[in-house]
């Protein structure tokens, strides 16, 4: 066994042979580089995810004792039909943004690998709305888009074209938050699509092109297998962050009217803040991390496939 | 390769600089000598966060320097949980502002407000402030928040349209259904109403046709846990809430417009009425203002025979306390004793009227007419004289517990939207009261 320096280290392991002959770290030197983000995790990760269990299971306003009341919690939670109105509207929000973001961002992401003239701009455009703050992007429109008064919805009223608040009807509310969310989030997937495209090497598309493959045909056989990692990672990151989904729902709507937009993030939110109910909210945490854990699972799954 | 000493030596100090970032975020409570915190928890304009620091900040600092007062507006709709969040993990502003008795009841009962008893002695504010409303803040025997607002719900009315038509502000239920019928009659939308900002709103409604209708007797009663939500009275109530949604006059919008929008409606006359809360006097005269027609103010109809006319639910929109881990907690009160006082009341009303409306014993119209508008003199003193006189009503936002009032907000869309009936939205309301009752949730009433 040799220790090694902080320049072996930053060389360390780079291919299979490579950890076969690694060499062996002195414990208090790696310490020194674990230690910290150690215990960040420890305290604002493990803790609070430990103690979100632990609150599933008890009887808690957030201020006197806990009392424990072991699964009454889910009970309680499955005997609400709020409950499961809300997971149907996470499942629809999934496949809402494993759909049609996707197709919008590798689209543009295309576009902007052909067209080069302006690539620049376009990529910037595409990427402002994820930048500007959820709340100001959902009170614009709310206010300038949505709204029958001061709105575009308003304008086209005055106009002799009459449409209704989308927000305002239980069977449009929750597509009319998502059209907000997307609004917002798919400029970011185009970037990285397009970032991911301009790796692809360059003889494989000279290859293509040349033997008269059409954009469509690149598209289909040559693009997308190469990013595929890319665009997986995306996918499954979609469903977590589709189940953790919150800000757009808690600002535009608040989950309603009559909870036709209430996912399970703004229910749990609901549960522990309105209601001060936290054993119930924390069992709907754990059912989100439940979705979140499952997308992990394959995440890591195709990450060691990908690493062998 | 190594990397340079300097860079290790950083790394080797990170976890000290985590300690001191830690002790940092978690910022203690104020010291002896630093003076005195409020978070104000309702949010405010910038011309609103001027007014408060030159009518409540700048006079009370300038006879208390040794202790002044260091304001904090936070944001409307995220600061009660930030500041129930902080004073119950031993944290937070000396002077507590919370949304009201229901919020306060909890954190009395875990011991973490003081107990106001001696300081309401000493400055004699039991005589100040008036006794049912001061009520609402006592548990156990024991008092632990003062009524920041006493508010009430109003029937705001289209005067100058009311004048052009001949009517006249309804005071019975037959009057408002003629008056409604009129309107509609004329493509004038009955009520100015929404909840496109505040989906609290909901509960406005409830607390006018459960006051209005049923009837403050009975909702004494069932807060006593002596009758249940699903007394026919209340179905009753429910259903004419339900019937006036039913026949358009919440008009086509109410998911969509916002409070500026509504008064603006109003202002415009475009719709005829608009049962609001006296908080939002304010927002009411801006839109008249800008309309230039005249603004009218009338207490809500009695809805049914042996409900008393004007009956005035009571409301408190907020209330102050200290924290049992003030380290001036003597400040404090004297902050309260200022607040409470003449003095405040009236710069208050005159810059900001609605908002800050004390339930002081010293209102007197005449008094406050030199300041205020007189609409305004006229609505509070009639208010605070009918509650002098023991006839008030409960606003769902001050006498429900958390869960009920949570559900009668969100219920009641889904009985507007037909999704559920009265009774079975009356039913889970009663389910939820009597868990929330057993659990000790239930703001105390001061006998009627």
């Amino acid at each position: 066994m040799r220790r090694c320096g902080a320049g072996e280290l930053l060389r360390y392991p780079r291919s299979p042979l490579d950890r076969q002959n690694a060499p062996h770290l002195s414990l208090g030197f790696a310490m020194r580089f674990i230690l910290p983000a150690l215990l960040i995790n420890i305290v604002i990760i493990l803790i609070p995810a430990l103690l979100t269990v632990a609150m599933a299971f008890v009887d808690w306003d957030g201020v006197s004792t806990p009392v424990w009341v072991g699964f009454e919690n889910f009970r309680t939670i499955f005997a609400d039909p709020v409950f499961f109105s809300a997971l149907l509207n996470n499942i629809k929000w999934t496949l809402i943004f494993l759909t049609v973001p996707m197709v919008m961002g590798l689209a543009a992401a295309l576009m902007l690998l052909v067209v080069r003239r302006g690539r620049n701009f376009f990529q910037i455009v595409y990427f402002l709305p994820v930048i500007i703050a959820t709340v100001a992007v959902a009170r614009v429109w709310q206010g300038m888009i949505y709204n029958p008064e001061s709105g575009l919805v308003g304008w086209l009223k005055l106009h002799g074209i009459v449409l209704t608040d989308p927000l305002a009807r239980p069977t449009t509310s929750l597509y009319a938050v998502a059209t907000v969310d997307l609004w917002h989030w798919w400029g970011f997937l185009a970037v990285i699509f397009f970032a991911a495209l301009r790796q692809v090497d360059s003889a494989q598309i000279d290859s293509a092109l040349l033997d008269g493959a059409s954009l469509l045909q690149l598209m289909r056989y040559v693009l997308i297998p190469a990013i595929r990692p890319t665009v997986t990672l995306m996918m499954i990151m979609t469903v977590i962050w589709s189940f953790l989904a919150f800000d757009f729902v808690y600002v535009l709507t608040q989950g309603g009217p009559a909870y036709s937009s209430e996912v399970l993030s703004t229910l749990s939110y609901r549960y522990a803040f309105y209601n001060y109910t936290i054993g119930p909210a924390a069992a709907v945490a754990l059912v989100i991390s439940f979705f979140g854990l499952i997308a992990t699972f394959f995440y890591v799954r195709i990450q060691q496939r990908g690493g062998d | 390769m190594q990397l340079p000493r300097g860079i290790k030596s950083k790394i080797g100090t990170l976890p000290g600089v985590l300690a001191i970032a830690t002790a940092l975020f978690g910022a203690s409570p104020v010291r002896a000598g630093d003076g005195i915190t409020l978070w104000y928890q309702r949010g405010g304009t910038p011309e609103q966060q001027q007014i408060m620091q030159k009518d409540l900040v700048e006079p009370f600092n300038a006879a208390h320097p040794t202790t002044p007062l260091n304001l904090d507006v936070r944001a409307s709709g995220t600061a009660d949980k930030q500041i129930r969040m902080a004073v119950i993990s031993g944290k937070g502003p000396d002077i507590v502002m919370t949304p009201g008795p229901s919020t306060t009841l909890a954190l009395a009962q875990s011991g973490h407000l003081l107990a106001l008893d001696d300081y309401i002695k000493k400055y004699n504010l039991d005589k100040r402030i008036l006794g049912p409303v001061l009520r609402t803040g006592e548990y156990n025997g024991h008092n632990y928040a003062l009524p920041r607002t006493f508010e009430t719900m109003v029937l705001y009315y289209n005067k100058t349209l009311f004048d052009k038509n001949g009517w006249t502000a309804p005071k019975t239920m037959a009057e408002l259904n003629a008056l409604a019928e009129a309107m509609q009659a004329k493509n004038v939308t009955p009520f100015s109403v929404g909840n496109g900002d505040w989906r609290a709103a909901n509960e406005w409604y409830v607390t006018v046709v459960f006051n209005h209708f049923a009837g403050p007797e009975n909702i004494y009663k069932a807060l006593k846990g002596e009758i249940p939500w699903t007394s026919p009275t209340f179905v009753q109530a429910i259903d004419l809430l339900n019937n006036w949604y039913q026949k358009g006059w919440f008009g086509k919008n109410y998911f969509s417009l916002t409070d500026d929008q509504q008064a603006l409606l109003l202002a415009k006359g475009e719709a005829g009425m608009a049962p609001n809360g006296t908080f939002n006097f304010d927002n009411m005269v801006a839109a008249f203002k800008q309309t230039g027609q005249e603004l009218g103010i009338a207490p809500f109809p009695s809805l049914r025979d042996g409900v008393p006319y004007p009956t005035y639910e009571i409301g408190t929109g907020s209330t102050m306390s200290i924290n049992a881990n003030s380290a001036n907690p003597d400040a404090a009160a004297a902050f309260l004793d200022y607040l409470y006082s003449d003095a405040f009341y009236d710069r208050i009303s005159k810059d900001w009227p609605g908002d800050w409306n004390l339930p002081l014993t010293s209102i007197d119209e005449a008094k406050l007419s030199k300041n205020v508008s007189p609409l305004f003199a006229a609505t509070a003193t009639s208010f605070s004289k009918a509650v002098a006189q023991g006839n008030f009503g409960y606003t769902t936002w001050t006498f429900w517990p958390p869960a009920t009032e949570d559900y009668l907000i969100r219920g009641i869309e889904q009985v507007w939207l037909g999704q559920i009936s009265t009774a079975e939205y009356l039913g889970k309301m009663q389910e939820t009261f009597a868990t929330e009752m057993a659990a000790g949730k239930v703001p105390q009433l001061a006998p009627r």
